[in-house]
């Protein structure tokens, strides 16, 4: 069966290929969430948010690009706004712990380069480090990232060249490492 | 041409030593497909609440209409053969009807007030709660308990009063949003709805629609 003929079966209230579209890209979404998220119950919350969304909305999808493109644009929405909210909760917290902290000075071991290669993708503005991440890291096609994001492909381009630009300059106490 | 920030070496690297950068665990699927199930299993109750308002309502008016209709056949009955003896000072039908009237407007009253009394309560409580995430759990079911009574409020013949339909709305709205508070990110929703309540100047206007005095004596004027 199609995909189009598993959609056709969900809108006509079919459990069975509801099931069957989830397994199809639970995967792909749950791997991007948690790669934009770096923890598993937020990553948890966005795939769920996401298939409730989809499930919800799927009369409204019709057709013109692929399901998982549409799936897809409906990931990247839930995670950076619930990203955002989160960013904006812990911020107060790390104010107020801030807030008790001072006068207090910690001394931090020079970190690895996987923790290193972490910060520096972290530190990336939100647009930068979601293409990077996307493309480098999750390998998808800066047309699908484009349509995720709702920008241009050329926008994304050069997202992800900038961000890689970034993460050279971050990086480059490491240069040994990819010159050799 | 290659770009003059390319550099395929890299590229190659960075691509390859990114990839333990949030690296996934499997995909936790049946835990997930239960959650998500629950879910809307949860959602689809709350979407066919609209018409299980109407049901309600249909169902109450019903049996208080056959209450009615027995209770006046019998007193009927009592006039009728009483009536044999002497005149009625007041046709026996329209009195019936007042008393019942006056009955049904105060225990209606006494509802009403009961509710917003709770309402308000439950309102000061959450702007003022600063123990914040610990409550979340109890107060949204509290907030979904009002709400059910906010929406049959909705439905009644109170609302056909625009200062008290205006009321019952924003109510429901603040009810809403706080029924729908997710325990582990209710921070700055709590603020948003906090902000939202105060500009809407909701908590005057419910004190406003309170009768002074105890519960027990403030039948008289809620809504």
């Amino acid at each position: 069966m199609d995909e189009s003929q598993l959609i056709a079966r969900v809108r006509a209230g079919d459990s069975a290929a509801e099931r069957a579209l989830y397994d199809a890209h639970v995967d792909r979404v749950y791997r991007l969430a948690f790669r934009l998220a770096g923890d598993d119950a937020l990553a948890q919350d966005f795939t769920q948010e996401t298939f409730i969304r989809a499930f919800d909305r799927l009369g409204s999808f019709r057709g013109d690009a692929a399901f998982s493109t549409w799936l897809h644009t409906i990931t990247t929405t839930v995670v950076l706004n619930g990203l955002r909210k989160v960013k904006r909760f812990r911020q107060r917290e790390a104010d107020i712990d801030d807030a008790h902290e001072i006068g207090v000075t910690q001394r931090h071991a020079e970190p690895d380069l996987k923790a290193r290669l972490k910060q520096a993708i972290d530190e990336l503005p939100e647009g930068y480090r979601t293409v990077f991440v996307m493309h480098d890291v999750e390998g998808y096609t800066h047309e699908e990232i484009g349509a995720a994001l709702g920008v241009e492909t050329g926008t994304s381009k050069a997202q992800l060249s900038r961000a890689r630009a970034k993460l050279r300059v971050a990086l480059s106490d490491f240069a040994g490492e990819w010159t050799t | 041409m290659m770009d003059q920030h390319e550099d395929p070496k890299f590229e190659k690297w960075l691509k390859n030593a990114a990839q333990s950068y949030h690296a996934p665990r499997t995909t936790p699927r049946e835990e997930l497909w239960a959650r998500i199930a629950a879910e809307r299993q949860r959602k689809h109750v709350i979407e066919i609440r609209p018409w299980m308002r109407w049901a309600v309502a249909a169902a109450a008016v019903l049996i208080l209409g056959i209450g009615i209709g027995r209770w006046t056949a019998k007193q009927s009955n009592g006039t009728a053969v009483a009536s044999n003896d002497s005149a009625p000072s007041a046709a026996p039908g329209t009195q019936v009807a007042r008393e019942i009237d006056s009955l049904a407007g105060v225990a209606y009253q006494v509802a009403a007030t009961q509710y917003l009394s709770r309402t308000e309560a439950f309102l000061t409580s959450f702007r003022a709660d600063a123990n914040r995430s610990a409550n979340t759990a109890r107060l949204a079911r509290q907030a979904r308990e009002l709400l059910t009574t906010t929406q049959l409020m909705l439905d009644s013949p109170a609302a056909s009063n625009p200062r008290v339909r205006s009321l019952l709305e924003d109510l429901e709205l603040v009810l809403m949003q706080i029924a729908l508070l997710n325990p582990l990110q209710d921070g700055r929703d709590r603020d948003l709805i906090t902000e939202g309540m105060n500009q809407s100047n909701v908590l005057p206007k419910l004190r406003s629609a309170i009768p002074a005095g105890p519960v027990s004596a403030r039948n008289q004027g809620a809504l």
